[in-house]
């Protein structure tokens, strides 16, 4: 049985170069320039320029803020609660894919006027990326490092968590669409 | 597309400013082998340049909080295959724990009596039901270990192993019925 599965692991990385096919087509790069951010810099210069002084005392209260929760996290949090995730890189870099697909997930919903999404507050806190169930597993993790149960939750946490926020956007995308399509069904 | 450290460095600090070649530079050298990746587990060829497209679009997004430089690959190599679970899993695909997963007659399969071209197993991978297919991708081609595989699917390590060898199984038994029939 050993030798069989060598076989073939073996033959797939011996010819590993055969089995890769041709780059994507052409066309592919020029739809991917439009995506390229634009750099911010001339537009806070001109925020700065046009209202500095709202500008300096939005910095300041960020600043304060920032400043606040890194004193308290450092005075309050044990090392090991902090360093539990760092520790299992994998994991460390699958939260950083999730939770960054989550907050922009989450920016586009937020983006939605309140009466148009329908989500009463609770939902809206039920949808935040650190929530109590998150919490929860995060405290459980914090305990456990090396358990594999608990980084699969959390893991299913995340996924979950994006196919709902996906699903919310594909059925606010499907309502807006057929508002767009009603006036001229009315002249039907 | 083997580039020095300093050249990494030097194409990961550009395009943190914006520049629009370096963008370009960074698409060339990776979109290739990337989109290979996007080919093996998505199965479909539009789906992959959907999914290459969206993911590029995250690493262009997210460069800035690339911490470092020299592991631009590794990164923007998770990144597509992250998006490529994520189609996956839109799709429906679920990776069950082995406790449910009802085990199979396994029988042996005499392989010595089948050759092995790179035709027939990459046909006989094509052919694997989506979620064997995901966990031998990864384990043979993108050389993540079961325990990595395990953490990116939700799953423990010993049901990432065993769907790694019923994968494996399998692959072999396309072949052997594909050759007996011709």
């Amino acid at each position: 049985m050993m030798q069989q599965d060598d076989r073939l692991e073996s033959f797939i990385r011996q010819n590993r170069a055969a089995f890769e096919d041709d780059g994507p087509p052409p066309g592919l790069w020029a739809a991917l320039e439009k995506e390229i951010p634009q750099q911010p810099t001339t537009n806070v210069v001109k925020m700065f320029t046009k209202h500095w002084l709202k500008v300096a005392v939005v910095v300041l209260l960020v600043l304060n803020g920032v400043l606040l929760t890194f004193f308290f996290q450092h005075k309050t949090k044990k090392e090991e609660s902090i360093n539990a995730v760092a520790l299992i890189p994998e994991l460390q870099e699958a939260q950083n894919y999730y939770t960054s697909q989550i907050e922009d997930k989450l920016q586009q919903i937020k983006a939605i006027p309140a009466d148009k999404i329908g989500l009463d507050s609770t939902a809206r806190r039920e949808l935040e990326l650190k929530n109590d169930t998150y919490k929860l597993l995060e405290k459980e993790l914090a305990n456990n490092p090396g358990n594999e149960r608990i980084r699969a939750a959390l893991i299913r946490y995340y996924q979950l968590k994006l196919e709902l926020l996906d699903r919310i956007l594909e059925e606010q995308e499907r309502f807006d669409s057929l508002e767009k399509q009603e006036p001229y069904v009315k002249t039907l | 597309m083997h580039q020095s450290n300093q050249d990494t460095t030097n194409l990961v600090v550009r395009c943190r400013k914006g520049d629009v070649r370096a963008f370009q530079e960074l698409y060339n050298a990776y979109a290739k082998a990337m989109y290979n990746i996007c080919l093996r587990m998505c199965n479909h060829a539009a789906d992959a340049e959907d999914v290459l497209q969206e993911a590029f679009t995250q690493v262009f997004k997210n460069i800035a909080q690339l911490k470092e430089e020299q592991t631009l690959s590794a990164w923007v190599k998770r990144i597509v295959v992250n998006h490529c679970l994520n189609h996956l899993r839109k799709k429906k695909m679920y990776f069950e724990d082995v406790e449910r997963v009802e085990v199979e007659e396994e029988q042996q399969i005499d392989e010595t009596q089948h050759a092995l071209t790179v035709a027939n197993v990459k046909s006989a991978i094509s052919e694997l039901p989506e979620g064997y297919r995901t966990v031998l991708n990864l384990y043979l081609f993108e050389e993540y270990s079961h325990r990595e595989i395990a953490t990116m699917l939700g799953i423990s390590e010993s049901t990432a192993k065993t769907q790694f060898m019923r994968a494996k199984e399998k692959v072999r038994q396309i072949i052997k019925d594909k050759q007996v029939v011709l």
